[in-house]
């Protein structure tokens, strides 16, 4: 009863439906792991003016063991950036082809649909018309999705530049630079204040999955959760008979408790972030 | 009291030479005069002394041994050399008349009837004439470490005056008296007085080295050595290649004036950055750092732009991993970036970029240094981008903050119609949409 109570992902009745791939969940706790730590340390130096900004540098060590922990933390972005460009490209080449990948129900890419379920949403917010019921990936989700790749490919390639500077210079000149650090900071700015709030809302913090939901840990989550997040999705694998082939069981205790675990930190540390940096911008 | 000592020094003045200065060196071991040994008779038999003697402290006066008398560089004197009018034989013609030291030293008695001191003296009587920092017949050469005034004492010596609180509060009370009231204290923790005290290195700067041991003036008399106009000569006195350096520079007398210069501002002198009495070593890694802020104290636009960069975020934060003003602009011979000499002339950058950014070329030296996105005139390339990225930032949050905000509320509002939580979705869905949080029943029974 507890873990129903706590997590999101258990909620009300039927079977696990299985939501993401362990592959899918791995590179999500790399994102998260990464992000935490690229946060952390680059928030001191965006905002060094803070009160706080000393003493969170300090406390890794400060600005050159910062500075490397940070770059072992764009590495890993680079990981898990790279290898989910080189899966999808895989799937979409030998696996399921490019057409379910690139357009449909379980497509990523925004179609005519999110612009339509957006609009309902704001309908609803007035009490016009329903709640929109859910494909796979939600006009949030795939605004998420979105926000990452253009994150890690914009914040990523002005990173380089400025690890890089004397390299790069062979190339552009040093005013490039200059912009790199705006689009750096701004962009990075930009991703923890919406991560850290939206997503975290959206995902977390909504009243209908306070206080977490570890689907995105164990890679399920129950019949019940997949009718109210992804109803269209769960209906158009009820109506083509293929419920059975994604029943999985529920996560293992440990598994659960490992799960919550991690969101809480997650979710915590992501929080304590978004304090500073609106304690930096209001002070 | 007052008038015995301005009468002393007005004969001081006027009546020079009556007794030339006598070489020493040669008579160190001379046995004492008989002169010396006839007074001394008395003026070393304290009970004599005490049982004759009248009125307060007359006793201690009194009191000179001839092994005191012998201690002194004056040791070749006779006791009437300096004591005139008094007359041998008991009672002596009692006179008040001491002959002035300025009749053998003359320069440092016309010196001190000039100096701050002098006036107090005078005025008040609290001030040190000759005997207060020399002594009287124990006076000893200052090359003599024993002597109050060898390099390592002098410090202490000016502190018996000038830590006590009687005389900062009579004398030092003022806005622009910070640095006399700090000096005693400060002083000894300052480069020069951990020279002195610590390593005993008698060459390095102590009170009299800055501000004279005789023409002693306050900072803002014209003549003062430790007037702004004349601080560079004073530190120049030791420290002569940087002032040599620094007088050619940017902020010494004759360079033009550079335009955007903030009106108002006087030239800095050494002590504006190294500050008067509390000099610390310039490798030292906090103080470098702090002399960005003195650097911004005037360059108010460049000191706040330097904090929009890496560099200046670096520093702020407490490290010394970035440059900081003098890096690329030097400490003390910074120019104008149009002056051809200068570390940030185009042609330098080069090089002064290559000292920490090895291999820099001449577009990695096309960065703005002090590049200000706000200003669309002087940096459209950062501009833009900038107005870009803030107007995405603003935008994207303040969208989706209104789409989370306007969901909550619709949430409380299904909340309170039906308890049917907030998702409107499912309407087959079995056991309706509350949150397992809300009803955990429901899951309990599903399991």
């Amino acid at each position: 009863m507890s873990r129903r109570a706590m997590d999101a992902a258990g909620r009300g009745a039927g079977p696990y439906i299985r939501r993401f791939t362990g592959f899918q969940r791995t590179l999500h706790v790399m994102v998260i792991v990464s992000f935490l730590g690229l946060v952390a340390t680059g928030l001191p130096l965006r905002f060094a003016a803070a009160p706080w900004a000393r003493g969170v540098m300090d406390l890794f060590g400060g600005p050159v063991a910062a500075g490397l922990i940070h770059r072992m933390c764009a590495i890993i972005t680079f990981g898990y950036f790279f290898a989910h460009v080189i899966q999808i490209t895989y799937r979409m080449l030998r696996v399921e082809g490019p057409k379910k990948l690139l357009w449909g129900p379980d497509s990523m890419v925004p179609q005519p649909r999110d612009i339509r379920d957006l609009i309902q949403m704001f309908k609803w917010f007035f009490g016009k018309a329903p709640h929109p019921e859910f494909e796979r990936f939600s006009y949030m989700e795939k605004f998420d999705y979105w926000a990452v790749f253009w994150g890690v490919a914009i914040i990523g390639t002005s990173g380089l530049f400025l690890w890089f500077p004397t390299f790069f210079a062979h190339f552009m000149p040093g005013w490039v630079f200059n912009i790199a650090t705006i689009v750096h900071g701004d962009e990075a700015l930009l991703a923890t204040s919406f991560i850290f709030t939206i997503h975290f809302f959206n995902v977390h913090l909504r009243p209908e999955k306070f206080p977490i939901d570890t689907v995105i840990f164990t890679g399920r989550a129950t019949t019940e959760y997949m009718q109210e997040e992804h109803g269209l999705e769960y209906e158009r694998l009820r109506r083509d008979g293929r419920v059975e082939e994604r029943v999985v069981p529920s996560a293992s205790r440990a598994a659960y408790l490992w799960s919550v675990t991690v969101g809480f930190i997650a979710v915590g540390i992501g929080t304590m972030l978004i304090v500073l940096v609106l304690w930096a911008l209001l002070a | 009291m007052r008038s015995v000592v301005g009468w002393i020094w007005l004969l001081g003045a006027f009546a020079p030479g009556l007794v030339g200065v006598r070489t020493v060196s040669a008579q160190a071991t001379r046995p004492a005069s008989t002169q010396v040994v006839e007074c001394t008779k008395c003026h070393a038999d304290h009970d004599l002394l005490a049982a004759n003697a009248t009125g307060p402290r007359r006793d201690s006066a009194l009191y000179v041994t001839g092994a005191v008398l012998d201690s002194s560089v004056h040791r070749s004197l006779q006791c009437t050399d300096c004591h005139r009018g008094f007359e041998a034989g008991f009672p002596h013609q009692v006179s008040q008349v001491v002959v002035p030291c300025s009749t053998c030293h003359e320069k440092e008695g016309r010196d001190w009837a000039a100096s701050i001191h002098a006036r107090n003296a005078e005025m008040v009587g609290d001030a040190p004439t000759c005997v207060g920092c020399h002594g009287s017949h124990g006076i000893r050469a200052a090359t003599d470490p024993r002597s109050p005034i060898y390099p390592l004492n002098v410090a202490g010596l000016c502190s018996r005056c000038h830590a006590d609180p009687r005389i900062i509060g009579r004398y030092f009370t003022g806005p622009g008296d910070q640095e006399a009231r700090i000096a005693a204290t400060a002083f000894p923790k300052s480069v020069h007085g951990i020279a002195l005290t610590r390593d005993g290195l008698v060459v390095s700067a102590t009170c009299s080295d800055c501000h004279r041991a005789h023409l002693i003036l306050p900072p803002d008399s014209a003549r003062s050595s430790v007037n702004r106009a004349n601080i560079p000569r004073t530190c120049g006195k030791c420290h002569a290649g940087v002032v040599k350096v620094f007088e050619a520079s940017a902020h010494g007398p004759d360079y033009p004036p550079q335009p955007g210069i903030a009106e108002g501002h006087p030239r800095p002198v050494c002590i504006d950055c190294h500050s008067a009495h509390e000099i610390v070593r310039a490798d030292r890694p906090a103080w470098q750092r702090s002399t960005v802020r003195k650097c911004g104290s005037c360059h108010e636009h460049l000191y706040e732009t330097y904090f929009e960069t890496y560099h200046g975020q670096v520093t702020q934060l407490g490290s010394n991993l970035a440059a900081k003003c003098s890096d690329c602009h030097t400490a003390h011979d910074m120019r104008s970036p149009t002056d051809p000499r200068s570390t940030v002339f185009a042609a330098n950058l080069v090089h002064t970029c290559s000292q920490c950014h090895e291999g820099a070329n001449t577009n990695f030296v096309k960065y703005y240094a002090h590049g200000d996105p706000t200003q669309r005139t002087r940096y459209p390339r950062l501009y833009w981008p900038w107005l870009l990225m803030t107007g995405l930032l603003v935008s994207v949050m303040a969208f989706f903050v209104i789409h989370s905000v306007l969901w909550l509320i619709r949430n409380g509002i299904e909340h309170r119609r039906g308890g049917h939580g907030s998702d409107g979705p499912g309407g087959g869905v079995p056991g309706g949409g509350a949150p397992a949080a809300e009803s955990p029943t429901s899951g309990g029974s599903a399991s």
